[in-house]
Formats: structure tokens, sequence, C-alpha cells
């Protein structure tokens, strides 16, 4: 399989794996809004993902509870269960790459200790600036896998 | 014959191909209808979608660089906003888009306190004499960085405008009162 392609909830997971969910953590679920992504945060499932376009006011506090939940999550958890984030941005403004960065980092330290993290960077094939920041960021991947995804649709 | 003076003022934008131009009290919410209207504006006139997308990366750049650090500023508590005890704040300043064959270019303006002045020029030099490549890695040496000391960004946003850049951003400082610089910031695409 593509490390591109979606997998349902719970595909591909190892039934030890998955019987090993963290049912404490709440799921986070935001629609989008006209200057902030949807965000969707499933830490027993292992799926965070962020979609939209992201300029909010406040992008410290837009991000500071996914930030919040997810090292609660990657430092809660044993480190078996793997973690699946899928970003698909077409904007965003230096405060929320900040955000990014920051949650990155966390990523890429809980892949360190021993945690699968995929990150799938999801982008339209035309877009040179979101083509250019998956670039920038996957340089920040020693452990997590980091997949740029260009799509033509 | 007062009219004739608006005149002038729209003829002078005219001439610099002003399409929009926002001066005042500038908050988030007109932030975001400025940058809408822009968008729309851009996607009628079929501007190639990457070209349309670094112009509005760069102002919204602008625009919440003089929101957050403009130094005239009001912010208070209106009826309505305590309510939902919020506050209400504007900054002042100015924001325009102008287009011409050779392209699009965004300004903004606003007062700073002018003890800045000097390390605001410091980066912007910095910023206007580094290429392509060098601001890439800066952007991404600053992404990884913590923020700067009294910067409420990561001072990313001045990156961010100096990366969608085609050509090095212009900037000026001219005194406007004891002690207040008016700061102006030009970035092309």
């Amino acid at each position: 399989m593509s490390e591109c392609e979606v997998t349902a909830p719970g595909q591909g997971y190892p039934a030890a794996v998955s019987m090993r969910k963290d049912l404490s953590m709440p799921v986070i679920s935001q629609q989008a809004t006209e200057r902030s992504p949807e965000v969707e945060f499933d830490p027993s499932g292992g799926r965070l993902s962020l979609r939209g376009e992201s300029y909010p006011e406040d992008a410290a506090g837009f991000f500071g509870p996914l930030l919040g939940a997810l090292r609660e999550h990657l430092d809660g958890t044993d480190p078996e269960n793997r973690i699946e984030v899928d970003i698909e941005l077409s904007y965003f403004n230096s405060s929320s790459a900040k955000a990014l960065m920051n949650m990155f980092q966390l990523l890429e330290e809980a892949a360190a200790a021993g945690r699968s993290v995929h990150i799938a960077w999801r982008y339209h094939a035309d877009d040179d600036t979101m083509a250019e920041f998956g670039e920038d960021f996957s340089e920040d991947f020693e452990h997590a896998a980091f997949t740029l995804c260009p799509s033509e649709d | 014959m007062w009219a004739e003076e608006y005149f002038r003022h729209k003829l002078w934008l005219n001439e610099k191909g002003i399409i929009f131009a926002f001066t005042g009290y500038l908050s988030e919410e007109l932030l975001f209808s400025l940058g809408d209207a822009l968008r729309k504006k851009m996607a009628l006139e079929e501007t190639d979608a990457n070209v349309a997308k670094r112009v509005f990366s760069v102002f919204v750049e602008q625009a919440q660089n003089v929101i957050r650090y403009s130094a005239d500023r009001v912010e208070g508590e209106t009826a309505q906003s305590a309510l939902s005890g919020q506050r209400v704040e504007f900054s002042s300043g100015l924001v325009a888009v102008a287009n011409s064959e050779n392209g699009f270019s965004v300004v903004c303006g606003n007062v700073i306190d002018a003890a800045h002045v000097e390390r605001l020029r410091t980066r912007l030099d910095q910023l206007a004499a580094m290429d392509k490549n060098e601001i890439r890695s800066y952007y991404k040496e600053k992404l990884r960085a913590g923020p700067d000391e009294d910067s409420k960004g990561a001072s990313l946003g001045l990156i961010e405008i100096a990366r969608r850049s085609t050509r090095p951003i212009r900037y000026d400082f001219i005194e406007a009162a004891p002690g207040q610089a008016f700061y102006c910031l030009e970035a092309y695409v």
C-alpha cells in the first residue's frame, strides 16, 4: 500500500495493538472555520488530521489545546500505539507554521522514543508553496516517516 | 471643492496602480474581509493560483504586522463585547495592494516607537540582502528556534514577506512625531 493512501480507521493495525486503546483521552473534532482548519484527533485510533486553511487570529491559542492533547497522548500511552498524521492545508500563515513545527517536534521526539509515526503531507501538485513547505519540514524528521503526497485533483 | 481633494487622493492611488487601500483602524475582522475581497478580485482576473497565494500570504503578514506592532492602538470593552467578556482592539495603519504589468505589490505602513527603528531596520537590511535560498534557510532556522524577545510572533512574519517577494523588499522610516516613526514596507509578487 502506498504511504499516501488513506486507511480506514483501525485498518492495518494489529489486533493486539488496537486492543490497547487509550479510552481515557477525548477525541478532538473541530469543524473548519473561514480562518482555521478542520481538526480531528482520535488518540485511541492513533489518528490526527488537519485540513483547510490556517490563519487564526491567535494561532497559539488555536493550536494550544491540540498540542496539549497530543503531548498528553504521546507521553501517556505505550509507544507500541502507532500514530498516523494527515495534513492537508492549502494555506497557513507564519504563526500557524510555528505551531505546525511544534507539533512536528513532538511527533519526531515520540518516533525517536520508539513509536511508529507517519505523517502524510498532502497538497495539490501545482501548489509550489505547499510543496516547498513539505520539503522544508521533511528535513526535520529522522525517526518519523514524513511523506510528500501531491495530488492532481 | 472638497470633493476635489478626495478625487486627487483617488487619482494618486490610481497612478500608483493601487487596486485597493485601507487606511485607519485595522482589526482581525477587517483583515479577513479585505483578504477575502483581494482573493476574489484576483480569482475574477484569473491570476495564476501560485501568484495569488503569494500575494495573499504577503497581505496577511503585512496586515497582521500592523495589527500587532502599530504604536497607535485603541482597545477596550464596548457594551456589546463585555457581554462575551471580550475586548475590542484596533491598530491604526495602512495596507494597500497595487497591480501593474510588473505584477503585484503589497505595502503596509504604521507608526512605531522611534526606539524600535534601529532594530527593525537591521532586520530588514539583513532580509533585503539575502537571496532566495538564504531566506528559505533563515525561515527554517527561525521556525525551529523559540520566539525573539518582545516579538509576539516568531518574527517569522517579516521573513515570510521577504520570502514571497520576487524582488528585494523595500522599506523606509520617517519621523512622524516626537518619539514616533512612520514605517513603510513593500513587497513584490
